[in-house]
């Protein structure tokens, strides 16, 4: 749909082919990006699963009349919705908690559990928290398009069950998520991947971020609810409701991620630098980072004194068997952002013989590896069926390696570039385990900002 | 904030949770009257079959409409993906140079 409205925007008229099972999504698009009317042509069932004699009819059958209406033929308008929609302040519904629940629940402005209602004096707790304009525009929030403002922010912040003092973290999340270099709009894509949010620098102690056993757990509330704030926040402002109506294609989907907050502690013992300085920001400077999740490792066990007796099992467990199946469409989009959580003990046993995070990431870079044919056939399994690797690396977007032999049983690099991996140190300090987080290739890279506290901030919190 | 009593439960005033569009509403282009003597461009996502979806309905097209000539996905970026934003920033000049009054696009599934 985005091509057909970048089409129409050009003065042409189009119509998009799309498969039903999409065309809610379609529906979704065209609306946010101020075309309801587009033309669409539905491809009747699933392509990928067709024979080709069967697509083949249903192209002749039934899809090429709906092409030429589409292109000829003025549609009746949609139902549109004329009233006039909120003002940021306006009252919508007025009831008991649980009225306002059920209210909510029914619009979709929930992520099904209970929220707290965002009053007009809740959200102004949260805006005593930043310096900056209530109304001012962080971006816009594709595919509905709604203008992200730091007073949405707060109310979806408020939903969510954050304490007021999270604001600063809040804002920089959302301004993370739209950067158009995150690509918030694909994330009701098919595989169904979530934000993670990486939180670095003093602020994680100050805020009582867990950063030690059950880090993914829910449960602490700094973690919990700002991880839940991030989904209901692209729920609300970018569209991501889940069928009927909602723009979230995740097929299967996961539930939100809590905050992955980093032990500075381990790493400074540890003579590693932090993920936020990895990321570019400066040490003690407080950092949140947020990127794509698609799928995780089993929790990865490994034993011995020395470095290689981990890297042995995370290359295997981690490396080939969570991160190669997925990189195929990582490499067919030139881009992907392992995320490797390394814990305490296993950190130090790298650190104590002598491994750098870089000596880390150089292994896996060199050493994980799928041959060209399983890569392909991953590949055109999910559907990319006019992209390859050769292709890729003619466009630039692959390193010429990639292409310097036909043979299918080649072994290719899963992971593209070292410094794409990120490690973070994190989880139970008494216990032997890592995890690996997937990103989804182009979508939802690593992203991040400083964390902008009020001027006040001293003050407030010792208040 | 506002509070009745109801039934012994506060009464509170929710605001909205979503925010405004950042786009207005516009209509679609007006439509084509006849596709014989048109040129319509393809664009394609790269996904979902489109290799082989596109060829039969540029069959089909062709022989619907003798006059119909089509410009072939290969000559636009892909739309889906890495090279997406490229793609369309360079389409307006791209439709302009072959002649492009129509679109079709695809594959969404």
């Amino acid at each position: 749909m985005r091509a057909s409205v970048a089409a129409e925007r050009a003065g042409l008229p189009a119509v998009s082919i799309i498969a039903t099972g999409f065309l809610t999504q379609g529906v979704v698009v065209a609306k946010g990006l101020g075309m309801p009317d587009l033309a669409v042509a539905e491809y009747p069932g699933v392509p990928m699963t067709d024979a080709p004699q069967a697509l083949a009819h249903k192209v002749s059958a039934t899809l090429i009349s709906q092409i030429i209406d589409g292109l000829t033929k003025t549609a009746a308008p949609a139902a549109s919705d004329e009233s006039v929609e909120p003002a940021a302040r306006d009252t919508v519904f007025s009831g008991t908690l649980d009225e306002i629940n059920e209210h909510f629940h029914t619009r979709q402005w929930t992520d099904g559990m209970a929220i707290i209602p965002p009053t007009v004096a809740r959200i102004e707790k949260f805006l005593r928290y930043t310096d900056r304009d209530p109304d001012e525009v962080l971006g816009t929030c594709p595919p509905d398009n709604r203008l992200a403002t730091v007073w949405s922010v707060a109310a979806n912040g408020v939903m969510a069950g954050c304490k007021p003092e999270y604001m600063p973290i809040l804002l920089a999340a959302v301004e993370c998520i739209v950067d158009p270099e995150f690509r918030l709009q694909d994330a009701g894509s098919t595989p169904g991947w979530e934000p993670l949010i990486i939180v670095n620098g003093p602020i994680v102690k100050e805020l009582d971020f867990n950063f030690g056993s059950g880090v993914m757990r829910a449960g602490r509330r700094a973690n919990t609810s700002i991880g839940r704030f991030l989904k209901l926040f692209m729920q609300n402002l970018a569209g991501f409701r889940l069928l009927p109506g909602g723009g979230d294609k995740g097929s299967i989907g996961q539930t939100f991620n809590v905050v992955l907050a980093e032990n500075e502690d381990a790493c400074a013992e540890l003579g590693w630098s932090t993920f936020g300085v990895d990321r570019g920001f400066s040490e003690n400077e407080n950092v949140v980072t947020v990127q794509s999740v698609v799928h995780i490792s089993p929790p990865t066990y490994s034993a011995g004194a020395k470095a290689m007796d981990h890297m042995r099992v995370i290359h295997e467990v981690i490396g080939q068997n969570t991160m190669a199946y997925w990189s195929c469409i990582g490499l067919l989009f030139g881009k992907w952002h392992p995320l490797l959580l390394l814990g305490p003990s296993v950190a130090k046993v790298f650190a104590q013989d002598g491994w750098s995070k870089t000596q880390i990431r150089n292994y896996l870079h060199e050493n994980v590896r799928l041959s060209a044919e399983r890569l392909d056939a991953y590949a055109r399994h999910c559907g990319m069926t006019g992209l390859s690797i050769k292709g890729q690396v003619e466009q630039g977007l692959l390193p010429p390696e990639y292409a310097q032999s036909d043979d299918p049983g080649r072994l290719l690099r899963c992971n593209i570039k070292p410094e794409w991996i990120g490690i973070v140190v994190a989880g139970d300090p008494g216990r032997n385990q890592s995890k690996c987080y997937v990103s989804n290739h182009v979508q939802g890279p690593p992203t991040s900002r400083r964390v902008v506290l009020p001027t006040r901030w001293k003050s407030m919190r010792a208040g | 904030m506002k509070h009745a009593d109801r039934n012994d439960e506060h009464v509170e005033n929710a605001v909205w949770p979503l925010g405004k569009s950042a786009y207005p509403v516009a209509a679609p282009k007006g439509k084509l009257v006849d596709l014989n003597g048109k040129t319509i461009g393809e664009l394609w996502n790269r996904v979902f079959r489109g290799e082989e979806i596109f060829p039969i309905v540029r069959a089909e097209l062709k022989a619907r409409f003798p006059g119909i000539r089509i410009v072939d996905y290969s000559h636009f970026g892909p739309t889906h993906g890495a090279g997406q934003d490229k793609a369309l920033a360079e389409m307006p000049k791209l439709f302009a140079q072959h002649g492009v009054d129509a679109v079709i696009s695809g594959i969404g599934a």
